[in-house]
């Protein structure tokens, strides 16, 4: 069990958690002194998401399977842990092997991107006609806002940005992402030019001098709403310098990478630093059913020093032990080789790699046959990976439910359970 | 503030039901029994029984604004409150709300109100608008309008725009297959208050009434038409439908029990399919030479609409009755609007019943049904709780109850308010000034980005987003309103000098109320405080107005 989450703790933030984002919309700095909220702060439970849109093969990096017949060209070499190979792609990330915990036998159903990237983020449950909530949404529901006040939910993505409500199916739309399009900043989440910071707060007082006299005898749920986005903004935009890219040291930037993901890597630590609940960070591209080796040569490396330089600073600054990290995509890669050197869509067999709160450390959890085209037991589901989350984040699956305007829903695929071995 | 003796009262509302009657075209047969009377009855009946006080009416200032925003879709100007507040003849309220609803925004209002309510932010389309416009404008009748939505006549100039409703919704979306479901379920939703989703593989869970049968009654009329391109006569893309000879068959996934039905009115009975050998099939027959698809007999369409919009089908009337309500009560007797069924009774289960048999009567006579909300005191009731008692379900109607403005009201007040209408609407009074000239279609475009609700989910409650605080807080256009500018209200208030004065001039233009003694001091103070740049300190003092909740919401 990690010593920094124990059952009471999960249990009794739980209970804050929901009440915060049930009603009480002040979140948790309204409920709590300020040395408390900070002491809380500092426990509070954080995702970061990494998604590798298109399938990035389990062979050319978790699971390598070197001198077999769709082993393909890549070394195996050693880890942190005794025992466990990565694939020679990943030589950062084996040095971080010690602090993560890969599951190599995941086994799923959908096999196109079409609708596989929504049914594996969704988690696969049950059909019962509605659309469930991406894991991210589904956080910002169940847990909320940290006492940061940030929004719950942030998507760091190549190309567009703004409101994403997508995401959030039935939970509706104030669960979806604030998406950071190219890295940068929602529209209008900058100071507008001709207002000082100072004007700014006299402003906003005096809303809130309107906004207490309409209240004061009246139903105070519109008004507690109000001040809420109107906060949460506030928050945002104090913190403009950490979505600034260009005003990151030079040091953290190289370790990183000078690439799309490695920035995007390194902004999802400055916002988990600031206290974004879930952060997710989208990389396209790993869609190679032609050429696989050479593009998974040129993008897994990109992919490597940036998610071992993430876990690395996670790691230092204790915040690991509070943060769970996931990296997935829809499915893995066929290991039978195609005509054109690529490799297709296999959601049989693949790799999900994970660190953090709640989670077993430098342990690989199952295994793959010798070619790597089967699991050897029965293998996971994602439903079990969802499971498997929510345990790792304090939140009993088995027992909670949404209540979808009264329709009872599980978390999670009801027929399946959390990985024991994950656990810590 | 009283509300008139009860004798009054209602000789008041016989003087003006045949006053409104001349000015909305009603019969006067009809007009000479009231319905809002008898709506309140039954509201304070039910306050009482459950042991609630009923609010104060309205003051002056919050019932006008309230009723420029339902009426108009906007507020009104700071002179025009000052009028009406001034103004002592007791029928003032009804003359009101006679005069709003005789000019031709009131049309234009109740479009904007239906669109928001039947497309869901789902898409536009100027032939759209044009044929809600024209027949809120004509007060069609609702049925008359449910069977030009569902049965389209494509062919028409004037009716086509109301095909959008189904064409709409059946373009494709990337991958996507054609949403035939998704055009189902909204029919039920919309036009008879039922929610069938989950009908679509098995019985409804929850709601007994709810079987498969019914979803798939509709789905089979829904998934016969084709969304063809415009072309020919066809100005707008249009729907042709198949020859339907054969009962829809389905399973249920509960217990793989099969089951089939011809087109139906859910939760009524079934449409008898034509006899291949007996009945003529075709209108014009398929030629293959033309490859022109032929124009079958049994139009499925034409038999489903109107068996739906018939007084026959109790769903349809009530769900209509329910929304009106809704619109102007801020919130349903039936709630959610799409789960009418018998074990989710009404609040007021006799007035419910009451809307939709007059409604019957009237026949479908929309404009009728709100003139006479409008003048219950229910409508006109304080959104101010009364004192001391902790409070009501907000199934009570005790007191009025707070909606969302829509986007398009928000930024119709907003302009109005900051004296910006005229350079921005009209485009008068740009001489002389530097900088852009900006346009209504940017203004549309921006604050409707920010505001409206994503495509698909409707705009039920007052619902404040990071986005809209974002918005207000920093966008450029929202900023641009509160620069000085000649004859803008911070232009007027500027010129100004007793700050007293000042706050009710911004109060009155902004909450359509005069300031309170708390405001005229906070006024005081920021001016004084900011003495070297009044005319941004004031620009200031408007946007906290504006970004409050009080301009936020229809109160």
């Amino acid at each position: 069990m990690n010593p920094l989450c124990k059952p009471w703790e999960h249990a009794a933030s739980r209970r804050q958690f929901l009440g915060a984002s049930a009603g009480t919309l002040g979140g948790l700095g309204g409920l709590l002194s300020a040395p408390a909220a900070e002491a809380l702060r500092a426990r509070e439970k954080q995702v970061l998401f990494v998604w590798l849109d298109g399938g990035m093969s389990q062979l050319e990096s978790w699971d390598p399977k070197p001198n077999t017949e769709f082993g393909g060209p890549f070394r195996a070499i050693r880890t942190s842990v005794p025992g466990t190979h990565f694939s020679e792609l990943l030589p950062q990330c084996a040095k971080q092997a010690h602090r993560l915990c890969v599951v190599r036998n995941v086994s799923t159903q959908d096999n196109a991107h079409s609708s596989g990237v929504a049914r594996i983020q969704r988690g696969d449950p049950k059909n019962r006609g509605v659309a469930y909530p991406f894991f991210g949404s589904a956080i910002a529901k169940l847990m909320g806002p940290t006492a940061s006040k940030l929004p719950p939910y942030v998507w760091v993505k190549p190309g567009s940005g703004g409101f994403k409500t997508e995401d959030a199916g039935f939970l509706g739309p104030r669960y979806g992402s604030l998406a950071f399009g190219d890295g940068k900043a929602p529209e209008d989440l900058l100071r507008h030019a001709s207002i000082t910071a100072a004007e700014d707060v006299e402003r906003n007082e005096l809303r809130e001098l309107f906004n207490r006299r309409y209240a004061a005898p009246r139903r105070p749920a519109h008004t507690e709403a109000s001040s809420f986005v109107f906060d949460t903004a506030l928050e945002l935009m104090k913190r403009q310098d950490m979505f600034d890219t260009s005003k990151f040291p030079a040091k953290d930037l190289d370790r990183y990478g000078r690439t799309e993901l490695g920035q995007h890597l390194l902004l999802a630590r400055t916002m988990l630093e600031a206290g974004v609940r879930f952060v997710k960070v989208g990389s396209y591209g790993w869609d190679t059913h032609g050429d696989n080796f050479n593009a998974h040569a040129s993008l897994v490396p990109k992919f490597d020093r940036a998610f071992a330089a993430v876990i690395e600073d996670l790691a230092a600054s204790g915040r690991l032990a509070n943060t769970l990290v996931i990296v997935m995509s829809e499915f893995g890669r066929t290991p039978r080789i195609n005509g054109h050197a690529g490799r297709d869509h296999w959601p049989e067999a693949w790799s999900v790699a994970m660190a953090g709160c709640g989670l077993n450390a430098g342990v690989v959890v199952g295994s793959t046959t010798e070619k790597g085209t089967e699991v050897k037991d029965k293998g996971h589901d994602i439903g079990a990976l969802f499971h498997t989350w929510f345990r790792a984040l304090g939140i009993d699956s088995s027992k909670t439910e949404y209540d979808n305007n009264g329709q009872p829903l599980p978390l999670a695929h009801e027929d399946m359970v959390a990985i024991k071995e994950a656990l810590a | 503030m009283q509300w008139p003796k009860k004798t009054a009262a209602h000789l008041s509302a016989l003087a003006l039901g045949a006053a409104m009657a001349t000015a909305l075209g009603v019969p006067g047969a009809l007009a000479a029994a009231p319905l809002h009377p008898r709506v309140d009855e039954l509201v304070a009946a039910k306050a009482t029984a459950s042991g609630q006080r009923l609010a104060a009416p309205a003051a002056d200032a919050e019932f006008l604004r309230r009723a420029w925003l339902d009426f108009a879709g906007t507020i009104p100007s700071a002179t025009q409150a000052r009028q009406f507040i001034a103004d002592p003849s007791p029928t003032k309220r009804a003359q009101l709300i006679g005069r709003l609803m005789a000019a031709p925004t009131f049309a234009e209002r109740m479009a904007e109100v239906f669109n928001i309510q039947l497309m869901e932010r789902n898409g536009d389309s100027e032939d759209w608008r044009g044929y809600l416009r024209a027949a809120f404008a004509t007060n069609r009748p609702w049925d008359q309008m449910t069977r030009e939505m569902l049965s389209p006549d494509f062919k028409d100039a004037s009716l086509r725009g109301a095909g959008h409703f189904i064409t709409r919704r059946l373009e494709k979306v990337g991958q996507q297959e054609t949403d035939y479901p998704g055009l189902t379920r909204d029919v039920g939703r919309l036009f008879m208050g039922v929610d069938l989703q989950c009908c679509q593989c098995h019985r409804h869970l929850t709601v007994k009434e709810y079987k498969q049968v019914d979803f798939n009654g509709l789905f089979t009329v829904f998934s016969n038409a084709r969304l063809q391109a415009a072309a020919g006569d066809y100005k707008t893309p249009w729907v042709q439908e198949g020859l339907m000879t054969n009962k829809y068959e389905f399973v249920s996934v509960l217990n793989q029990v099969k089951g089939s039905t011809g087109p139906r009115v859910p939760l009524g009975a079934e449409v008898p399919l034509p006899d291949p050998a007996k009945d003529p099939l075709w209108i014009v027959p398929p030629n293959t030479k033309t490859r022109s698809a032929g124009v079958p007999k049994f139009s499925a369409l034409g038999e489903l609409s109107r068996r739906m919009a018939s007084p026959e089908n109790p769903y349809f009337a009530r769900n209509i009755a329910n929304r009106i309500w809704w619109q102007f009560m801020g919130r349903g007797l039936v709630e959610p609007l799409d789960l009418h069924h018998a074990e989710n009774p009404a609040s007021h289960p006799e007035l419910i019943d009451t809307l939709a048999k007059e409604l019957v009567a009237h026949r479908y006579d929309l404009k009728w049904l709100v003139g006479e909300l409008a003048l219950t005191q229910a409508y006109q009731r304080t959104g101010v709780l009364p004192a001391g008692a902790p409070a009501a379900p907000v199934e009570l109607f005790t007191a009025a109850l707070e909606r969302p403005l829509s986007a398009e009201q928000f930024l119709r007040a907003v302009l109005a308010a900051l004296g910006e209408q005229e350079r921005i609407v009209e485009g008068r009074g740009w001489e002389g000034l530097a900088g852009p000239r900006h346009t209504l279609k940017e203004f549309e475009t921006t604050f409707l980005g920010a505001l409206a609700n994503a495509p698909r989910e409707p705009e039920l409650a007052v619902n404040p987003t990071l986005r809209a605080a974002l918005f207000l807080r920093n966008n450029d256009r929202v900023q641009w309103l509160l620069e000085r500018r000649r004859g803008n209200l911070v232009d007027r208030v500027a010129s100004m000098t007793d700050t007293a004065a000042m706050a009710d001039e911004l109060s009155l233009a902004i909450f359509t109320r005069p300031a309170a003694a708390e405001e005229k001091a906070a006024l005081a103070t920021h001016l004084q405080r900011n003495a070297g740049e009044r005319e941004r300190a004031l620009g200031r003092f408007a946007w906290a107005m504006i970004s409050s909740i009080e301009f936020f919401t229809n109160h």
